[in-house]
């Protein structure tokens, strides 16, 4: 496991301090990189053209989490150039006109993750009835179309340029919402902010967080591990011995930026610090707790002491639904500035799924 | 999958998740299950709400005579663009960069509402409007 050394410097300070990237964030980032999915690609069967080699149509990949489906494009291209299309359907390949949906009908979008897209399939799938026996492993089925993309709804080109664009906008969209302003990607050379998304089309991490590091949250070492209860929290020291510069420690930031996903929408985006009023550390289910309530109500109060019963214990809440970040079922304790620095995309985004639990 | 792996091993919770026990029946839900479908529904209400968006034309971009607007919340931001090119009269092939606080594009799929919960100061939104590529 590498860690490495930054150099952050901001306009307005002194000397450039160096802050290496503590081990155990750089281990959860790492995972969260080399995250990969399994897709089943398909073309429209209508739409093969004639001569087109039909039974070997199907192409299986497992795709990172981070990345794009247009810069998937390349490889499903050269599959079906090789494989299936003869030389003449190939000469009218035009990728322009692409685009992909699910077996269920469901349009995917160019500027969402491949894990977005993945977790998102797993929530809706938590809706359907009658439930299949859906394993966290099943290859999510793309139906690849060739022509007349509906644009309306796609919003964007499939270029990777355009993803680029989008990405890019996401990236300082999350920037604002930690810090009121986008100085911190702004603030890189040109050369930099390219070097982002050339590590996510390589998919190089040490290329991607040798830039990353200097504009995402940094958590300080003595609170990156499993954190101890929430009752014994308050402020984390600000005059640790890593020295965490407060201009951007996770803790700091004004807001988390979460995206909340609901099977088959909507999305909710939430202003989310990571300290409440009170002092304590803002938690995952704190939050599912307070902004869907239908879905994670509170742990309802111990019935009163009874002659039978005289210590009542609170009966558990209802679990009607749960969280996925990045495909992981996620502990409702995790503190949410640990998940944003730790668990979010590659463009800075907490993308939480919920699905619906099958009681 | 391996963070799986590790997100369990260290909170000790199950490794297969609540939806892939496929012992119930298709005939078969908890009232959990339901309870869980009727509250999707209350959050996949509409919000008919309004709230004000205020359109700032950067640079040459032409400065319109109404500027504030009270626009649907939950509208995507793609629908607030296609009205700022009626307002301005511009066809669709006319360049036209938008951005919240002289910051950054949103993605068009961001709703009004969600923008506006993020980003509003002053009880308004801030749209930037310019024909050339500013901040993005």
């Amino acid at each position: 496991m590498s860690t490495y050394g930054t150099t952050r410097h901001h306009p307005s300070q002194p000397p450039p301090s160096r802050v290496s990237t503590d081990y155990h964030t750089t281990l959860f980032r790492r995972l969260v990189w080399e995250g990969a999915v399994p897709l089943e690609i398909r073309v429209d069967p209508k739409e093969l053209p004639a001569n087109s080699d039909r039974g070997l149509e199907c192409y299986f990949m497992q795709a990172p989490r981070v990345s794009y489906l247009p810069l998937l494009m390349p490889e499903i291209r050269r599959f079906l150039m090789d494989v299936v299309f003869d030389e003449a359907a190939a000469k009218n390949l035009k990728e322009e006109d692409w685009w992909f949906e699910t077996e269920e009908g469901t349009l995917l979008k160019w500027h969402w993750s491949i894990g977005l897209i993945y977790d998102n399939h797993t929530i809706s799938a938590s809706v359907r009835v009658p439930s299949q026996a859906h394993s966290m492993s099943t290859p999510l089925r793309l139906i690849l179309h060739l022509a007349s993309p509906p644009t309306e709804k796609l919003l964007l080109s499939p270029s990777a340029e355009s993803c680029k664009q989008a990405f890019m906008g996401q990236l300082k969209e999350a920037d604002f919402i930690r810090w009121g302003n986008t100085k911190r990607i702004t603030g890189l050379r040109k050369a930099e902010q390219d070097g982002l998304w050339e590590g996510i089309k390589d998919h190089n991490f040490d290329d991607f967080w040798r830039v990353a590091s200097k504009v995402m949250p940094i958590v300080p070492s003595t609170r990156s591990q499993s954190p101890p209860p929430a009752s014994m929290h308050s402020r984390p020291p600000s005059a640790d011995n890593t020295a965490v510069p407060d201009r951007d420690g996770a803790y700091n930031v004004r807001s988390v930026p979460v995206r909340v996903y609901l099977p088959d929408g909507p999305v909710l985006q939430e202003l989310i610090p990571p300290i409440l009023e009170d002092g304590t550390l803002n938690t995952l289910s704190h939050f599912l707790t307070t902004h869907l309530p239908l879905l994670f109500p509170q742990r309802p109060p111990a019935p009163p002491p009874s002659r039978t019963n005289p210590n009542p214990q609170a009966p558990p809440a209802p679990e009607l639904a749960f969280p996925l970040i990045q495909g992981v079922l996620t502990p409702p304790d995790s503190e949410v500035a640990w998940l944003g620095a730790c668990l979010a995309g590659a463009d800075g985004w907490l993308n939480i799924c919920i699905g619906v639990s099958r009681g | 999958m391996l963070s799986s792996t590790v997100m369990a091993q260290a909170v000790g919770s199950p490794e297969a998740p609540p939806h892939s026990i496929a012992s119930i029946s298709a005939t078969e839900h908890s009232e959990a299950f339901d309870e869980a479908l009727k509250a999707l529904e209350t959050y996949k209400k509409k919000d008919p709400s309004k709230v004000i968006v205020r359109f700032k034309a950067v640079g040459n971009a032409p400065i319109m005579k109404q500027n504030f607007y009270k626009i649907t919340s939950s509208n995507r931001f793609q629908a607030v663009i296609q009205f700022l090119r009626k307002e301005l009269g511009w066809q669709a092939s006319e360049p036209l960069f938008t951005y919240i606080n002289l910051s950054f594009s949103p993605a068009p799929d961001d709703t009004v509402s969600n923008l506006f919960k993020s980003f509003a100061t002053d009880g308004h939104l801030i749209v930037n409007y310019s024909t050339t590529a500013a901040w993005g």
